[in-house]
């Protein structure tokens, strides 16, 4: 499954950059991230809890920056086993544009899963390969430039919990 | 199957504290979704919390206008009732194209609508009829209910209690089913309320339950199937997998619509 998207950034290019290269940054941003650790400075070791419905499959596997071309964008591949579960891949190829002082990210993300996973959720895997996908750009976006009204947070749990599909059709 | 420990709760009170107390507890009714997952080791539950059986959870009730269903009503018992069929008969009609019988006769409203799967029947139902869905907890209308792909508006331990529907003055539901799992790829369910207000709700389509507010205006200016077909839905954002396309998904939506419009009684 095929699926892009863009995410606003409200910080300059290079800060940007640097947050795609942080581990920190990496860690608050994946869905389910459980623990990262890095071994180099393009390859992380993962351990990452997904859950969806009534599935839920603690995957451990790596993570690796490929295609870098500071600040304009790297391939960021996240693969690994979930035991019975099966296999998952993804990978999101990153271009980083700037404006004057802000930064559109643009992604192109690509899926599989393999195993007991993907026998059973085939009808399900595009839509979950998405929620997380878009998860991931909306915290690192948050991450990298929380937005000013984050302080007050209680009203905004209720817009979040609105969840990111109705906001995607209400656009 | 991981090793889990079976308790049968013998009250809604008692279900609620066993979930606070074990964050990986899971409740269990019909077990319809919960059980194969398991079984394909899926998941793992440090409990499961059987509350099939509460007395609290059933009843299948006309109250004022609108009819009350217990959260442990299974599709088979909706199915069948004279009350529902009479007053609500687009529901009585979903609740009989759910899966298969055996589905049908274990799975639960309650479990279905918390579960929301994103190609389950019984979120459009509940959407485009405006139920409101009693929790142990509060009220939630069906509009704030379902929130993402299998996310509903229930907090961690939130047990749903029954579900109200008020009577509208016409249904319909339309399935177009996906041949293994009796799934819908897409289904449409047509309402027009006591109010006169028309509401249109699509499973299966998207990763969410969703209302085409395109088809119901179009229907709010003529209730044919005319004008249910000539709505356009976009493709945006829509489900694509072996089975079809997101065009061909947007595609079924008003063609459903319109079958549904004809079929509202």
């Amino acid at each position: 499954m095929d699926m892009t998207g863009t995410q606003h950034i409200e910080a300059p290019r290079d800060v940007v950059w640097a947050a795609l290269n942080d581990v920190e940054v990496l860690r608050q941003s994946i869905p389910g991230c459980q623990s990262i650790e890095k071994v180099s400075d393009t390859e992380m070791n993962a351990k990452v809890t997904l859950k969806v419905g009534p599935v839920k499959a603690t995957f451990t596997g790596k993570v690796t920056l490929t295609d870098l071309d500071p600040p304009n964008g790297y391939t960021i591949t996240g693969e690994g086993s979930g035991g019975p579960a099966g296999f998952a891949k993804g990978s999101a190829v990153v271009r980083l544009v700037e404006d004057t002082a802000s930064t559109t990210l643009n992604y192109e993300v690509k899926a599989q899963i393999g195993g007991k996973l993907a026998q059973l959720g085939s009808r399900l895997i595009d839509a979950t390969a998405k929620k997380l996908a878009t998860e991931f750009f909306e915290k690192f976006g948050e991450a990298v430039a929380p937005p000013a009204e984050a302080a007050a947070a209680e009203p905004a749990t209720t817009e979040k919990k609105r969840g990111w599909f109705r906001r995607l059709i209400n656009k | 199957m991981y090793q889990t420990t079976y308790v049968r709760a013998s009250s809604l009170a008692e279900a609620a504290n066993l979930l606070r107390d074990n964050p990986d507890a899971k409740l269990i009714s019909g077990g319809q979704t919960l059980v194969p997952t398991l079984r394909q080791r899926l998941a793992r539950a440090s409990h499961l919390v059987d509350i099939v059986h509460l007395a609290e959870l059933r009843g299948l009730t006309l109250e004022g206008d609108r009819v009350v269903i217990g959260a442990t009503t299974t599709h088979a018992e909706l199915a069948a009732s004279d009350l529902v069929r009479q007053r609500i008969p687009g529901l009585a009609h979903l609740a009989g194209l759910i899966g298969d019988p055996p589905v049908r006769h274990l799975g639960t409203i309650g479990g279905s609508i918390a579960n929301n799967d994103p190609a389950a029947d019984y979120p459009a139902a509940v959407l485009a009829l405006n139920a409101a869905v009693h929790t142990s907890r509060r009220t939630i209308g069906a509009d704030d209910f379902f929130t993402g792909l299998f996310e509903t508006a229930l907090d961690p331990g939130e047990i749903v209690v029954r579900v109200s529907f008020p009577i509208p003055r016409r249904s319909a539901y339309e399935k177009f089913h996906q041949s293994a799992s009796r799934f819908a790829l897409v289904g449409v369910f047509v309402a027009v309320l006591a109010d006169g207000s028309i509401r249109v709700a699509v499973t299966g389509a998207g990763p969410c339950v969703f209302r085409a507010t395109s088809i119901e205006s179009a229907l709010a200016r003529s209730f044919t199937a005319e004008a249910a077909e000539s709505a356009a839905i976009s493709a945006d954002g829509l489900n694509s997998d072996i089975h079809g396309s997101a065009e061909f998904r947007a595609h079924l939506v008003p063609v459903l619509a319109a079958r549904a419009v004809a079929q509202a009684r």
